[in-house]
């Protein structure tokens, strides 16, 4: 490319392009967000039909996801020890959000390890959603991208809903009843967690997922910028 | 009176390489090579010119082997690109 001397039009020309294709690197493909909703989603609907039909200990598919998580956790850390790969570009959004990912992780854990030690799972699992529409709030208004913007509140308005199941779901005490009927008005009432928790990651992971991910591909195929 | 443009900036491909790194925190030459379509050489030496002026950061490194080149944009640069565009603006506003 040849150096050239350049007239106002030009200069402002090439700012707004090389903004913009900067601002394309910053746009997300939306496959996390893909990966990680459908994975959860798969999870919630299948211990929802494990409760329902009896299959299998209550917590079983949750223990083999939690073990895949762990794997794929230690197969990051190899990676990032052994098998850096840098970027060719670093913004501050992606900065920001490997950061975070990082808090949202160590949160997660809090809030799994409260499970394991008195927090009853249903509460937890709302507090799980509750954390969902934080991450999304924060990854929508970082990358102002709307549909993760509306679906944190949609995502809240669900587990805010899902804190009153005991009160929907044989609203009873449960103080006075014998343990098996404890045990089986307990079991409906995680059945309903986890629908709430399925719907929830559909609206905040999956569905502003695939939209990313078609605004994303759309951006790639018109992407054909002329050098300057 | 218009302010003269900063004759650092006002040329094609060191101004295509300041809008791009005033908009990331860091980019390695081969990202300003492929979005700009500039030679390797003759982005190397603008990116000279840049660094000289004090609006960029050129580090250089190894990475597995082979030599990488990072750019970020100084305070400096910030502040002067952001005088350009103003400079700019009023240019275009009157004209």
């Amino acid at each position: 490319m040849e150096e050239k001397k350049l007239s106002e039009q030009e200069s402002l020309h090439i700012i707004q392009q090389m903004i913009q294709t900067a601002k394309q690197e910053q746009k997300d493909d939306g496959k996390g967000w893909i990966v990680w909703g459908w994975a959860l989603f798969i999870v919630s609907l299948l211990t929802y039909l494990n409760i329902r039909f009896g299959w299998y200990d209550v917590a079983l598919f949750w223990n083999i996801f939690a073990a895949i998580v762990v794997l794929y956790f230690f197969y990051l850390l190899f990676r990032f020890f052994f098998i850096k790969k840098s970027k060719k570009v670093k913004t501050y959004t992606s900065d920001l959000f490997d950061k975070l990912n990082v808090g949202f992780f160590i949160f997660i854990i809090f809030i799994i390890l409260s499970i394991n030690t008195g927090v009853p799972p249903g509460k937890g699992f709302i507090l799980l959603i509750g954390l969902y529409g934080f991450w999304i709030l924060i990854y929508g208004t970082a990358l102002n991208f709307k549909p993760s913007v509306i679906a944190a509140y949609i995502t809240w308005a669900i587990g805010l809903a899902g804190l009153f199941i005991d009160r929907l779901i044989h609203p009873v005490k449960l103080d006075n009843l014998p343990g098996d009927v404890v045990n089986a008005i307990s079991l409906e009432r995680f059945q309903w967690v986890m629908l709430f928790h399925a719907f929830a990651v559909l609206c905040g992971y999956i569905i502003p997922g695939h939209i990313a991910n078609k605004e994303f591909n759309n951006i790639k195929k018109g992407n054909i910028l002329p050098g300057v | 009176m218009f302010k003269d443009l900063d004759p650092i900036l006002h040329s094609q491909l060191r101004l295509a390489v300041m809008s791009l790194l005033i908009s990331v925190k860091e980019a390695e030459f081969t990202f300003l090579k492929e979005k700009t379509n500039a030679t390797a050489g003759n982005l190397s030496v603008q990116i000279q010119k840049l660094k000289d002026a004090g609006y960029i950061d050129v580090i250089k490194q190894f990475k597995d082997n082979y030599p990488q080149t990072i750019c970020k944009i100084t305070s400096g640069g910030v502040h002067a690109f952001d005088l350009y565009v103003k400079n700019l603006q009023a240019y275009l506003s009157v004209k």
